[in-house]
């Protein structure tokens, strides 16, 4: 059998599952006020306080992996602001890549390439945004000037439609392409093939060959 | 056909019957309040409150003036709640162009409350929850307590002993409205002036006023806000583009990939 490598150890899974969870949770409950035609369904509000018990979800359970996985926390959060020539070199490439397969121009990348580096930049800032705005609309609802509170309605939406696009896009990727073979794999078990991590993280690979893996 | 209601500040006596009135026929609750030093009651609109007579105090050489202004629902042409309501529970009346609302219908996101330029829907909220619905003015169209339907004229005018409140053809009501400002100017309110008339496109309620619309604490130029039309007008549609054009260029790179990974695959065959 093929050697695996660890990816995503139990703890970054399970925050995976649950966040995702919360925020479709929180896209599906939000997408009722988006789309008039779906206006209905929101009536009585029930969508409303599903929104809320999901917007806990999604504020708590990054916040509880924070505190007992800080060193990974910090390390995670890093990767997202760390961004170099080889990013821009990999944009150029990935059209050939994504559409026709062709591998030759793509850089050898680290542990999250740019494209998941991008959307792990867009969950961290528009995260916060929606956390921000969302706490604003919630409870200071009453002190907020009515021009402050639009404001942040505004800026929900915005954020709202950036991400909604953008999680096509991840779900897409991860379950959907062609080439993306073992991304579902990394998700849901934690490891991927040595084969895939030299071919699509061959700069990660490498390092983590060089040190003694853990019980792998 | 367009109707509208006309209230005249000047003939108005703050009887607060138009108040009970509006109570007792939409069914609202009374609310307990408590003396502050002035006759204006309740001290503010609320979910049991769509409307009320509004006192400012204007002092004079000797004691106060009072100048009274009705607070409820304008009924825009051009209304920020029509707006920004996501589920279509407030909508413009097919007939007389006010703005009708379906209790119903109502999410309780309270968009309205926070993009009204009169500062006018209310709602009773579940701080924890968030559960709530808005109350307003619905011109008396409430489903089973519609008044207008029944060719009469909504509770508050019908009850007005002073002829402070008229409620006809909006044309009409213009007509009267400026007739009586020019009254008004002669007789040395040189202030007086008609507000709703082309505000925010004519509101389906018009004041006529012995002195400009600020001194009754009323908004001189009512507006559309900004961030209603950037969110609405703009920044909405363009999510609508961005979705279609994301989900359709995932499918399409769907299609083109699997084709590419079949001929590559094949070719490393051939090559073997």
């Amino acid at each position: 059998m093929a050697k695996e490598v660890v990816r995503y150890r139990k703890a970054t899974r399970a925050l995976h599952h649950v966040h995702t969870a919360a925020f479709v949770v929180l896209f599906l409950t939000g997408l009722v006020l988006f789309i008039p035609q779906l206006g209905f369904l929101a009536q009585g509000g029930w969508t409303r306080l599903l929104h809320r018990i999901a917007a806990v979800i999604f504020v708590v359970a990054p916040v509880l992996y924070v505190l007992f996985n800080w060193e990974a926390a910090k390390k995670g959060i890093k990767e997202a602001f760390t961004w170099g020539a080889e990013d821009l070199n990999w944009l150029k490439a990935a059209p050939g890549y994504y559409f026709f397969n062709d591998e030759s121009k793509m850089p050898p990348q680290g542990h999250m390439n740019t494209g998941q580096k991008m959307w792990w930049f867009i969950v961290l800032v528009f995260g916060a945004l929606f956390v921000l705005t969302g706490i604003f609309m919630w409870f200071l609802k009453d002190v907020l000037p009515a021009a402050s509170f639009q404001w942040m309605v505004f800026v929900h939406d915005v954020a709202f439609i950036v991400t909604g696009c953008m999680l096509f896009v991840h779900i897409y990727l991860g379950v959907i392409h062609p080439l993306m073979t073992e991304a579902w794999k990394s998700i849901t078990k934690g490891t991927v093939s040595a084969e895939y991590a030299q071919s699509h993280h061959g700069k990660w690979f490498k390092e983590a060959s060089k040190k003694k893996p853990k019980g792998a | 056909m367009a109707t509208a209601i006309l209230y005249d500040s000047t003939r108005c006596t703050a009887c607060r019957a138009c108040q009970v009135a509006c109570k007792q026929w939409n069914e609202l609750e009374v609310e307990e309040t408590t003396n502050r030093g002035t006759y204006e009651n309740p001290p503010d609109l609320s979910a049991n409150t769509r409307m009320k007579i509004k006192f400012t105090e204007v002092p004079k050489n000797v004691g106060i003036d009072w100048l009274f202004t009705r607070r409820a629902c304008m009924h825009c042409t051009d209304a920020s709640c029509v707006k920004v309501c996501p589920s279509g529970a407030l909508f413009y009346d097919g007939r007389d162009g006010f703005v009708a609302y379906d209790r119903d219908l109502c999410t309780g996101c309270g968009y309205c409350v926070e993009f009204c330029p009169f500062d006018v829907p209310r709602t009773e909220r579940n701080v924890i929850t968030g559960l709530s619905t808005m109350n307003k003015c619905t011109f008396c169209t409430t489903p089973g307590l519609n008044r207008i339907e029944a060719g009469e004229k909504p509770a508050c005018v019908t009850t007005c002993p002073t002829g402070a409140l008229l409620y006809d053809d909006r044309d009409k009501l213009v007509a009267i409205g400026k007739q009586r400002v020019q009254t008004l100017k002669t007789a040395g309110s040189n202030n007086a002036n008609l507000f709703g008339e082309t505000e925010l496109n004519g509101l389906h309620v018009l004041y006529v006023l012995e002195d400009s619309p600020d001194a009754y604490g009323l908004p001189v130029d009512p507006k559309v806000p900004g961030v209603a039309i950037a969110w609405k007008d703009v920044i909405q549609p363009l999510g609508w583009i961005m979705g279609g054009v994301t989900i359709v260029g995932l499918g399409l790179n769907y299609l083109v990939a699997r084709q590419a990974k079949i001929r590559k695959e094949q070719t490393v065959k051939k090559e073997e």
